[in-house]
Formats: C-alpha cells, structure tokens, sequence
C-alpha cells in the first residue's frame, strides 16, 4: 500500500492525515504550522515547534508505507548530543512491542499529528535535559 | 470448490498450503512468495538444502502437484509490497474465496488485510511468537476487525518483558525477537492456521472473526500450563484508522477525481500560511 500510488494510501491522506494536519494549522501562527511536500514517494512535513523558550525547526518524513512504517523525525535546528537522540538528529520516538502508547507506533489509531506531538514532548525533555542532564521521562530512559 | 489465495511459503506457510492441498474442497491455490530456498531453511522447511537456489514457489508448486495431481497451483514469485503489482493482486483476491496469510513480515501482513478488506474476502492469519512458546493464528470476516485493529488490541493487553532500547544499534532487532522458533512449534502453529482456515469452508461452522493464542511451552507470566488453546475475540476498534467508518460520502469515487481532491489538497498544506 503505497502512501501516494494506491487507493488506500490517497484515501489515508484525504480523509485521516491531511484533514488532521489542517485541524492542527487551524489553531496556529502561520510560523508554526505544518507544512507539506512531496518527498520520493512520501509526504515530508516542515514544521517548527516552541516547546518551551526555544524555536526549533523540524522535518516528518512520510514514507511511501506509511502509516504501517512509522513517521522518521528530524531536528533541523542543530542540538547538542543527548539521549535519545539518532544519527543526523533523528528523533528516537518508537519502539516495536513498546506498552507505553505514548513510545508505540499504532498505525490503527495515530495520525502523522501524533508524530508531531511526540516530537513536541521529546523537546520538552530536551529542554529540561539540557538544564538538569537527566532525562524527565523515566519510560524513555 | 474454493480457491485460496496464500501469501507466503516458508516453514510455516507451506505446512499450512499441504494441509489445505489434501482438502478435496480445495479446488485452486494460488501462491505468492518472492524468496529463493537457502540452504538454512532446510532446518525447518519440507526440502532438503540440496534444493536452495530455488524459488520457493516453485518448489512448492512441485510438492504439491506430486500430492494432488488435480489441484491447480498458481504460483506468483511477487512482493506483495510492491506497488507495481497491486493491480494484478487485487485481480487475483478478487477470484479467491478466501486468502491465507503466512508471512513474518508486518508490513505485508498489513498489505495483505487490505488487499482482502477491499475485496470483502475472508481470510487466515499465523504468527508464532518469538521462541517458539505459542503463536497466534486469527480468522478475519468482513466487516469484522482489520489487521490494524487486532494489532493495535494485542499491544495494549498482552504483557510482556520490556526489552531495553540498544542505543548504539537502535534499529537493531532485540535479541530476544531473534529466537528462533524450532520445527515442531511452526508446525504446531501452522496446523492450528490450517484448520481456523478450513473453517472458513464449513457452511456450519461459526465464520465470526477469532483469535487463537496457542500456548505450547510453560512460561512464567505468559503462559502457566502448556499446551493451551485460549479463544477469543477481538473487537473492532470503532475508531480504527484503517478499517474505521471512513467518510466514504466525501471521497471522490473515481480515480481521477481522487487524484485531483489529494493534489488540491497537498497544494493548500504546501503553503498554509
């Protein structure tokens, strides 16, 4: 099921994805709203988040098995090396058999706005991070 | 007479496609499966390692036909990934009764609900968990739950021992996901997945989707007598993303149209400011 060249996946975007990303744009300045482009055969969303003092800007890469393949996220604004954090400032969000909803990837319930929340809360942690040097989230760790 | 549509033939999928081969019901199979035998799967397969290098489908198409010389074998060496092929795919759901699912691969398994979602077709799903201990198998009836629903179900409630995240190798697979399950478990699993299978056949038997949770070792916490069938059913989840109520009355019916609404779309998201 290709998220651009099948049935199924244009319906996913049409009815769940796009409608979610525009409910999340409805309540936003413009400088922090989602934006979409067409990335290979999946979807790219630049956005920029405020989790707490600092803006940083951010890329969701939608690949073509999205949703059963989980949203990549990237940090765009340089960070510093810290917890949980993958080569080229890759996000590390899901965890396959993860109990906790909020580390598990669950293709029948979230939509690519979950992916941006969860980014959301992973700098909210960076930021206490960056203070403390210890991870707020103790599931995470 | 049924036709079946099987996707997969590797240890456990071609224990499953002999046992339904040896059904007289059983007029047709069709078998999709893109890998090649290596030498390795000779441990827990039906053939010989003298028989690597060859396409699985193949292989099985032979064993099949020295069994049941009346059986006709469609055998489709395809990725049922692959996007160029879901055309032809859905042609071929479309002319079976009911669809077999027999692969390891969650992607696939998810490709593979929807493929038989689409065309309203029943069809079977085994999974034997890591170690050999058990293994699922789960019968899927339209308008009952999808694949989404059931896998999003069996995360939430069934326990288990919470790897640790390797950082240095964070998509590595976890060690304990790479015990491999020994013959006599696939085979026990698969049988299960054969007979929930040829259910589906029994115009008496009850056609209602249903979990299995085949329990074949003792494990502390998991499962604490062995063997144990455990039954139940998942419910649909109301509000699946996948198989959920779609707003169908707001989707374009053509394919063109479809194009036109997801580019109108895309374009707006493209600069919403």
């Amino acid at each position: 099921m290709g998220l651009l060249d099948s049935q199924e996946g244009k319906k996913r975007l049409l009815t769940v994805e796009l409608p979610a990303i525009e409910k999340y744009n409805a309540t936003r300045e413009p400088a922090y709203r989602i934006r979409v482009v067409r990335y290979a055969d999946g979807l790219l969303l630049r956005y920029r988040l405020r989790p707490a003092h600092n803006d940083y800007d951010l890329e969701t890469r939608l690949y073509s098995n999205y949703p059963v393949t989980p949203p990549e996220t990237v940090v765009l604004t340089p960070l510093e090396p810290c917890p949980h954090l993958l080569s080229g400032q890759t996000l590390c969000l899901w965890r396959t058999g993860s109990l906790s909803a909020t580390s598990r990837w669950d293709p029948a319930k979230h939509t690519c706005v979950f992916a941006v929340q969860a980014a959301w809360r992973w700098l909210a942690c960076y930021e206490v991070w960056y203070v403390t040097r210890q991870w707020p989230l103790p599931e995470a760790r | 007479m049924a036709h079946v549509i099987q996707v997969g033939a590797g240890s456990g999928g071609m224990v499953v496609l002999d046992l339904l081969a040896h059904d007289p019901r059983i007029h047709k199979l069709t078998l999709i499966e893109p890998d090649v035998f290596k030498p390795h799967n000779a441990e827990r397969h039906y053939f010989p390692a003298t028989c690597a290098g060859r396409l699985k489908v193949q292989l099985a198409a032979q064993w099949l036909h020295e069994r049941r010389a009346d059986l006709l074998v469609e055998t489709l060496p395809w990725d049922i990934l692959d996007p160029q092929i879901q055309a032809d795919l859905a042609e071929r759901v479309a002319e079976a009764d009911l669809g077999v699912c027999a692969v390891d691969n969650e992607a696939a398994k998810f490709c593979f609900d929807s493929l038989m979602r689409r065309q309203r077709k029943p069809w079977t799903l085994g999974e034997v968990l890591s170690g050999g201990i058990g293994g699922f198998v789960h019968r899927f009836v339209p308008d009952g739950p999808c694949y989404g629903c059931v896998a999003s179900y069996l995360q939430r409630s069934v326990e288990a021992e919470k790897p640790r995240t390797d950082y240095a190798d964070p998509a590595g697979a976890q060690a304990a996901l790479r015990i491999p399950a020994n013959k006599a478990a696939i085979f026990a699993i698969a049988s299960w997945h054969a007979l929930l299978t040829l259910q589906l056949l029994d115009p008496s038997a009850d056609r209602c989707s249903t979990t299995l949770l085949v329990g074949l070792q003792k494990v502390d916490g998991i499962f604490d007598e062995a063997p144990r069938v455990h039954r139940f059913c998942v419910p649909r989840l109301e509000t699946c993303l996948l198989c959920g109520p779609p707003s169908q009355s707001e989707m374009p019916a053509r394919a063109d149209d479809l194009d036109r609404a997801l580019h109108e779309a895309l374009s707006r998201l493209e600069h919403p400011g």
